[in-house]
């Protein structure tokens, strides 16, 4: 299918993205500094953040480099991070699906953990593919373009805004904004128990896997749950 | 290996692999059916990542520092925009009713 531009979902992604931007901008500006510490030239720090664009390969790639650890050892561990990645990919595929290549190739580059939860309630709601591949693309930009801002901001000024003021905290309040509304049969608070206490649990496991092991198991409760409980309406 | 040349080389290799990961079964399922039992699973990804994102950035007060009880101001600032996110579904209402908790419960702790 052929997909054209819409202008105003586009806008309608940046306006709903734009809160978000509060708890990006500090983690973009930790990156840039990371990167500088880790001994990469500005120009490097700035690629690092154009082309990885995901803060959590960033910290794992500039924390292992100051470490001294191997280049493949660096390599698997961003691999393991960007796992998460995978299910999101999985969870876009259908939606994607009658769009032309040249957009899935675009929107999976700005696939991120915000753009993800930013736009599954749009693409759920709305039939009209053009008009959420337009609105996908729109929370893709801004995140992109801010990420880029807040690394040469952190690469230039260093961190200048206080950890006190705890503003990494918006990042999980949007998430919770996606995530409450979604427990609303007893199948999905079952995913969300399983998960939570699999994540608590498996809190000491290097590189975040208690994320992956969270999610999963969640979802295999999920799974399990269906069939015990029947479907969800 | 030059230190610089060395993070080139990762910028390039990670986004490699970041990207396939992203592109991965969007690319994949594009032209062929999904098996039923991965559509079945995929309907829980979202509840299942988010809570996995969001419990432990809520419950751990800093590295491995599990606290669930009214000493953790970020647990009671996330109930708090938990209950507004349950009633108003809005992200902005979401965020600065959870941020004004937080903050008001620092400055009240000291």
């Amino acid at each position: 299918m052929r997909t054209h531009f819409s202008r105003t979902a586009f806008l309608e992604g940046i306006r709903d993205m734009a809160p978000m931007m509060l708890g990006v901008i500090p983690f973009g500006m930790v990156c840039g500094v990371g990167a500088i510490t880790a001994g990469a030239s500005p120009v490097a720090a700035l690629a690092m953040s154009m082309i990885m664009f995901s803060g959590a390969a960033q910290i794992v790639a500039t924390q292992l480099l100051v470490a001294g650890a191997p280049f493949a050892v660096i390599l698997l561990s961003c691999l393991v991070v960007s796992l998460r990645l995978l299910m999101y990919s999985a969870t876009m595929a259908p939606y994607l699906r009658p769009l032309d290549r040249r957009w899935r190739n675009l929107l999976s580059f700005v696939l991120t953990d915000q753009a993800f939860a930013g736009t599954l309630q749009r693409f759920k709601r709305s039939d009209d593919l053009r008009a959420n591949a337009s609105y996908f693309l729109g929370t893709g930009v801004l995140l992109w373009v801010t990420w880029q801002i807040a690394t040469v901001a952190g690469i230039v000024a260093g961190q200048v805004i206080p950890a006190s003021w705890q503003l990494e905290f918006v990042v999980p309040l949007c998430f919770l904004a996606v995530l409450v509304p979604l427990l609303r049969d007893r199948v999905s608070i079952v995913v969300f128990a399983v998960a939570t206490v699999t994540v608590v649990a498996l809190d000491a496991m290097p590189l975040r896997l208690s994320m992956i092991c969270g999610g999963l198991l969640g979802i295999a409760a999920g799974i399990f749950g269906d069939k015990v409980m029947g479907k969800r309406g | 290996m030059d230190r610089e040349l060395t993070i080139w080389l990762l910028i390039f290799a990670v986004g490699a692999i970041t990207y396939t990961a992203r592109l991965s079964f969007i690319a994949l399922f594009a032209r062929r059916d999904m098996p039923p039992l991965l559509a079945e699973a995929l309907k829980h990804v979202p509840v299942a990542m988010l809570t996995a994102i969001v419990v432990p950035a809520v419950v751990f007060i800093g590295p491995g520092i599990l606290r669930v009880d009214p000493g953790n101001a970020k647990l009671i600032a996330a109930l708090v925009a938990g209950g507004v996110a349950w009633w108003k579904q809005s992200a902005v209402l979401t965020i600065a009713v959870g941020m004004g908790v937080l903050w008001s419960l620092r400055w009240l702790m000291g």
